[in-house]
């Protein structure tokens, strides 16, 4: 499979220890967190004031999600026939390598040189970048998070704020660099300052670009359309000045309408960002018209697989439903501790938990369905109610079907389970274990260090157990 | 092709069902039901929620009692904020008397050099404090994009209360969906750096909306 080959997901236990003890992405997480939490909240408190409320509206965008995958077949067939009538052009591809094939082709019969990007989480599925500059076409990101994190040669690590992770003074000394200038000391107060520069340089892109790149929020199948939701205004730009616009999506992100589209719009900003609404939502169809003076001349849909037809019809079917909206990551203690590029591959938090095992290889990403404290604040937040927590189990249930547990794993379960099976044993064994659980503690009743794994207690004490079983104690109370 | 047939083949396994002709009859149904999901209850006249909803995501507003006073709103706007009287207009609104209030209008797409874009729109949304934009020959979709500052004609009769409403007037005057549907919300805008809000990311800096309409 093409997306493992791409995947770090296999190094995650070392990332996270390397990003746990990396103190500039710790404070850029801090800082994060409780922003984003907080918008959130308020955003989903004011549709009181409407008269709305989050369970009702979800419940809507579940049934919208649901209703389109139950008859995928059907959508995507009314979606190509309308977007190929309205004057687009529509293509499909099995992998991200096809993908890379697709646009490249699209390139070099427009004679492009650089195309300016949208953010599209699938063309880094695709590893589109890189395939268009061997290509010897320049791709430029635009939005300004993808920009820095262009520049730096990273990939994004939040799927909608892709430079979470770095601080002013790092992006500061990207722009310098890039902008030719020298390096200035840099506050808060001069980020209005940082964006302008950014602007003036984007706007040159996006003039001289021959070609636009975007990915879409959606597809809307009554009109053959692309929606695109945007607060910067990039979006725009690449579908309107590029004489060729080329959309790169997954094949799951249709609705069946218009109003479905404006039903989940009611979620998707206020999941993402607490917006009631984003600043622009452009709805894209067909091609320039006869009269226009501007649009593409050539617009393209490149409907992408990539592991997802598999999971129709699968236990994991749920998670097609997601409109990456980030809410699930923004909510996660796991994602804020370790920052997004511990998991490995594009997609972090929850949802990245989820979709790198089922799209890279269940073996290829084994520690990441393990990444969660169970606490289930990803399921609780999300607008089209996937059960994320039940998820990973699923994904860890399977791991032990398919003996993808370490040996010291599956000996230590079959101990147990060998154990339990001998009350006899099992009782002598438990008074014992909870009596030493008991002598650990200190005055306080907290175990400090936990002398068999002392790595559990690094980071907080464990609270200390009465010290008898609960045989003991329920024999105690009859 | 073959990647086409490769996908919905699996697409089609996955779905599990036969009776294609059958699900796709009933597809065409829910196309044409145009069902709404959950609607907020808008409780505060439509012209006096756009208008709240409208400055709070950072527009400005102003608002004149006929059509033929906007150039001079418009005027009044320019020369409080220190903008040139030179603006590049949509063709919609080329008609209205510019150069009478000192105003040098071009009606035509905008250049990067256009520091002043004014447009009309197809109508507005209360629930959002939205303007929606249609791409066409009259109203090219730069005007609103390229220049630093967008000025916008509301007409107040043409304020609905949610995206629902602006999709069934399109549908009723319209007989297809223009290439670029444009719903804008205030002046662009960007959070990349520290989470810090940043007003004038790629977009315009300053969106004015002159409400038409209104008696003083």
């Amino acid at each position: 499979m093409s997306a493992a080959k791409h995947s770090q997901a296999m190094h995650f236990h070392a990332r996270a220890g390397e990003n746990v003890r990396n103190p500039v992405l710790q404070r850029a997480l801090q800082k994060a967190k409780p922003l984003f939490v907080g918008k959130r909240a308020k955003g989903i408190a004011a549709l009181a004031d409407d008269g709305l409320e989050f369970e009702m509206l979800r419940t809507a965008c579940e049934g919208i999600r649901n209703r389109t995958l139950a008859d995928l077949d059907v959508w995507l067939d009314i979606f190509e026939e309308r977007a190929i009538t309205s004057g687009a052009e529509v293509l499909w591809a099995r992998d991200g390598e096809e993908v890379g094939r697709l646009v490249v082709d699209i390139a070099r019969r427009y004679g492009v040189t650089k195309a300016t990007k949208s953010k599209s989480m699938l063309s880094e599925e695709a590893h589109l970048n890189e395939v268009l500059a061997k290509a010897g076409v320049r791709p430029v990101e635009t939005d300004l998070g993808e920009y820095i994190v262009q520049l730096a040669g990273e990939t994004p690590s939040h799927i909608i704020a892709p430079a979470v992770h770095k601080t002013i003074e790092e992006i500061e000394a990207l722009f310098a660099k890039e902008h030719g200038r020298p390096v200035e000391t840099r506050t808060s107060a001069d980020i209005p300052d940082m964006t302008r520069e950014a602007r003036e340089v984007l706007r040159q892109h996006f003039l001289s670009a021959e070609m636009g790149i975007s990915g879409a929020n959606f597809l809307i199948a009554e009109t053959g359309t692309a929606a695109l939701v945007t607060n910067e205004g990039n979006g725009r730009m690449v579908t309107t000045l590029p004489k060729v616009h080329v959309v790169v999506t997954g094949i799951e992100k249709i609705v069946p309408t218009l109003e479905d589209f404006a039903t989940l719009m009611r979620l998707l900003p206020r999941s993402a960002t607490g917006q009631t609404i984003s600043n622009y939502v452009s709805l894209l169809t067909g091609t320039k018209q006869p009269g226009d003076q501007d649009g593409p001349e050539k617009t393209v849909f490149i409907l992408v697989d990539n592991g997802r037809a598999n999971l129709l019809g699968s236990p994991y079917q749920d998670m097609l439903r997601c409109i990456r909206c980030g809410a699930c990551m923004n909510h996660c203690p796991v994602y804020f501790s370790l920052g997004g590029h511990a998991y490995g591959w594009v997609y972090p938090g929850p949802m990245g938990s989820v979709l790198t095992p089922l799209y890279t290889g269940i073996e290829n990403a084994l520690d990441l369905p393990h990444a969660s404290t169970g606490c289930n604040q990803c399921g609780s937040v999300c607008p089209v109610r996937i059960p994320l927590p039940k998820l990973m189990h699923q994904l860890r249930e399977e791991q032990v079907e398919r003996h993808l547990r370490p040996w010291s794993e599956r000996l230590a379960l079959k101990a147990w389970a060998w154990v339990a099976g001998q009350p006899v044993l099992y009782r002598w064994l438990t008074r014992r274990a909870v009596r030493y659980l008991n002598w650990l503690a200190d005055d306080a009743g907290r175990i400090r260090i936990f002398g068999l794994a002392p790595g559990w207690t690094a980071g907080r004490d464990l609270p200390v157990a009465s010290g008898r079983t609960f045989h003991e104690l329920y024999k105690a109370r009859k | 092709m073959t990647a086409k047939r490769d996908i919905l083949g699996r697409v089609r396994g996955g779905v599990g069902k036969g009776d294609f002709a059958g699900r796709r009859a009933a597809a065409e149904a829910v196309l044409n039901a145009r069902l709404r999901g959950p609607q907020p209850t808008i409780s505060d006249g439509l012209i006096e929620r756009f208008r709240v909803k409208a400055e709070s995501l950072a527009s400005t507003v102003d608002a004149v009692s006929d059509r033929k006073d906007a150039p001079a709103a418009v005027a009044a706007y320019l020369s409080a904020n220190g903008l040139p009287m030179r603006v590049v207009v949509a063709q919609e609104i080329e008609s209205l008397d510019w150069s009478g209030c000192a105003i040098v209008s071009a009606a035509r797409g905008a250049v990067d050099s256009d520091q002043v874009g004014v447009t009309a729109c197809f109508c507005a949304v209360a629930e959002t404090g939205t303007l929606m934009l249609l791409s066409g020959p009259d109203s090219p979709a730069t005007v609103s994009l390229l220049p630093e500052t967008h000025i916008a004609l509301v007409d107040t009769s043409r304020i609905v209360a949610t995206m629902e409403d602006a999709f069934a007037l399109l549908r009723a005057e319209r007989e297809a969906v223009p290439r670029a549907i444009n719903f804008i919300s205030g002046p662009s805008r960007t959070g990349d750096i520290e989470q810090t809000i940043v007003l004038g990311a790629h977009g315009p800096c300053r969106v004015h909306l002159i409400l038409i309409g209104i008696s003083s």
